[in-house]
């Protein structure tokens, strides 16, 4: 499974307990976390992109730092999909 | 002289009767004390009244330039204590034009702290909702988180009124290296948790790719490969406007904001970033209401402003050529030329004034000889020409009304607190 | 943070929207005192502190309260601009109580408030009847 197919568990309904409204479903966007998205495996694929033609490249250790496309050198890490929140200010 | 009575009639009359123009009090008043012009405390005159409406606009100077309507300021006989009635048959609202974006409108007869009070409360009192909170799952745009949170916070918001009015403050912690306002935060309550009654989610989810025959009815590739430079042909979504911001309502907002009424940027138009293909920004956002006085994108108002009315009298006629170039010693439209004999319409040109609104005061008549005594400037003290202009969250005439209530709930919020004070004492 | 500090008709409508939400007392806390007497004063002279006001009510309050030919001096200070305190200086000739002068002051500014709503509701209605497209002809 590689990090992008990873669904964190379900968080409970805590943070909601304000609306007396709050079905599961409709004030689910109020939970927004990314806390648990973050567990790292070595031994797993890790997926680059490649700096010519953007498309992913997934790398085990120990593989030839090259894309299987078009041979291009430079790759990139993807960023992050840990959630950051910050304040519009 | 013109006298507007509460019953809505205009009273006119012409020459020095004072009995007829003064409002009831003055003429009691003038029945119970001698009234002469050689007594020094004799309140003022109907022309005195006018004059000191005036703020003069000298070449160099500005002169009688502070409010005298206060008691005890002429003496004893000047009436010039706080009367309802008096107020309300002397304050007056003129439109100029109200569209929603943009109002203005002239405010008679009230004091400067007035309306000042009411510009102030525009600008920094009306709350509105705006993003506040942004939760960023991915950027690999170039524009940094940061950067890009902060700019779509300034992204003007609108939505239904009534959903508008019927959510509620979202009371937010205050940053954790701020010790000051934490301790007070505390003191004052509880956190506010996101509902559906105080907080507004709004998604921004982008990818940008390259233009594909079978998606986009034209191959990106094949075209930049030919030379196609455009970014808007070759890529799709290498532009993010605010019209991709996907509102995502909660419980009871899909009954307030739904169709026409749903939450989105007052203008779609707006470029929030550029991507390039494989750059994607995904997002969420929490709105909140706030206040301009917390941060200048709660503010629902691009700018709200006043003036005094300009008043220009000539003293003595302005005739021929020299018209011509008064007239052109204002913008257009303020000083109009006039056949100087009634009767006869080829008579010799004489200025005279047209619209004074108009008019920027710009002096540039006084630094001419050949006006020099036949022309003054001024200021109405009591004239606000009023401008408003909503950043379209609510319609303009509605936050100026706005301002007005939260004006009143002060007043009436600390007639609690001195209640409260007075029993406590 | 100094944000949600005054907004009255805010604060009511929260009545209407805890109720709506069921979530009584979250909202319902008493409303803080926010007036003070400074040390000193007296029953003719007295200066009062407003926490969380500035220059809008300050300016407008004292130009009322200047309006009472009872008063003998009024004025407003913002000590100092860092903090959310204004200061009002009310002094009254013959014994009158500073108290009775500032709630005319508070009552005088909400009539005041009053005239300006209907007379603005009237005129705009007024202007929006006869100029439907909103522009002066």
């Amino acid at each position: 499974m590689s990090r992008e197919q990873y669904n964190p568990a379900p968080l409970s309904q805590g943070g909601n307990a304000g609306g007396s409204s709050s079905q599961q479903q409709t004030t689910g966007g109020f939970n927004i976390t990314g806390a648990s998205n973050t567990f790292e495996d070595t031994s797993r694929p890790v997926s680059y992109l490649c700096g010519d033609c953007d498309t992913k490249v997934l790398l085990k250790g120990g593989d030839a730092i090259r894309c299987k496309e078009c041979g291009y050198r430079v790759l990139y890490k993807e960023r992050t999909n840990r959630m950051i929140q910050f304040e519009a200010r | 002289m013109v006298v507007r009575r509460s019953n809505g009639d205009v009273v006119e009359s012409f020459g020095s009767s004072r009995e007829v123009t003064a409002p009831e009090h003055e003429i009691t008043m003038t029945m119970n004390g001698p009234h002469q012009p050689t007594n020094p405390w004799a309140p003022l005159t109907p022309e005195q009244q006018e004059a000191r409406k005036v703020v003069n606009v000298n070449a160099e100077t500005v002169t009688n330039t502070a409010a005298t309507d206060i008691p005890g300021h002429y003496g004893p006989e000047q009436d010039d204590s706080w009367n309802l009635e008096r107020f309300r048959d002397n304050f007056r609202i003129d439109f100029h034009h109200n569209k929603p974006h943009d109002a203005a409108f002239s405010l008679v007869g009230c004091d400067a702290s007035i309306s000042n009070a009411f510009r102030r409360i525009l600008l920094a009192e009306v709350p509105t909702l705006a993003i506040e909170d942004v939760f960023m799952f991915n950027n690999t745009s170039i524009i940094q988180d940061e950067v890009l949170s902060h700019r779509i916070g300034l992204i003007p918001l609108t939505g239904g009124e009534k959903g508008l009015r019927w959510l509620r403050w979202f009371r937010k912690k205050p940053p954790t290296d701020d010790f000051a306002s934490q301790a007070a935060y505390d003191a004052d309550g509880e956190p506010s948790t996101p509902s559906d009654y105080n907080t507004v989610v709004l998604e921004l989810k982008v990818d940008c790719r390259w233009a594909t025959e079978a998606e986009d009815g034209r191959d990106g590739k094949k075209l930049a490969k030919e030379g196609e430079t455009d970014p808007n042909v070759r890529y799709v979504n290498s532009n993010v406007y605010a019209r991709d911001f996907r509102f995502l309502p909660q419980g009871q907002q899909g009954t307030y904001f739904s169709g026409d009424d749903a939450i989105r940027p007052v203008n779609p138009d707006i470029l929030i970033a550029k991507l390039r293909p494989g750059q994607k920004i995904h997002l969420q956002c929490h709105c909140i209401k706030g206040v301009g006085m917390d941060h200048a994108k709660f503010s629902p108002v691009a700018t709200a402003s006043y003036r005094l009315l300009p008043q220009i009298t000539i003293t003595s006629p302005i005739l021929g050529a020299d018209a011509k170039k008064f007239a052109r010693c204002f913008p257009k439209g303020v000083i109009g030329l006039e056949p100087s004999d009634e009767s006869d319409p080829d008579s010799e040109p004489k200025a005279v004034v047209k619209d004074p609104m108009k008019d920027t005061v710009s002096r540039e008549c006084l630094r001419h000889d050949e006006f020099k005594g036949k022309v003054k400037l001024g200021r109405i003290r009591d004239h606000f020409i009023f401008s408003v202009e909503s950043t379209g969250q609510l319609r303009s005439d509605e936050l100026f009304l706005d301002s007005v209530r939260l004006l009143k709930a002060k007043t009436e919020r600390f007639k609690r607190h001195l209640a409260e004070f007075e029993e406590g004492r | 943070m100094s944000q949600q500090n005054g907004d009255v008709e805010m604060e009511d409508d929260m009545a209407g929207g805890a109720e709506q939400n069921g979530t009584e007392n979250e909202d319902f806390l008493k409303e803080e005192q926010r007036l003070r007497l400074l040390p000193n004063s007296t029953t003719t002279a007295a200066s009062f502190a407003f926490d969380k006001e500035d220059h809008t009510l300050g300016n407008a309050l004292r130009y009322v309260i200047m309006k009472n030919p009872d008063v003998e001096f009024c004025g407003y200070s913002i000590p100092h601009p860092s903090e959310a305190v204004m200061n009002l200086r009310i002094q009254t000739w013959d014994g009158v109580s500073v108290y009775e002068v500032l709630r005319k002051g508070l009552e005088d500014l909400a009539d005041l408030c009053d005239v300006v709503e209907d007379k603005f509701i009237a005129a705009r209605d007024d202007f929006d009847a006869s100029q439907p497209n909103g522009e002066a002809s």
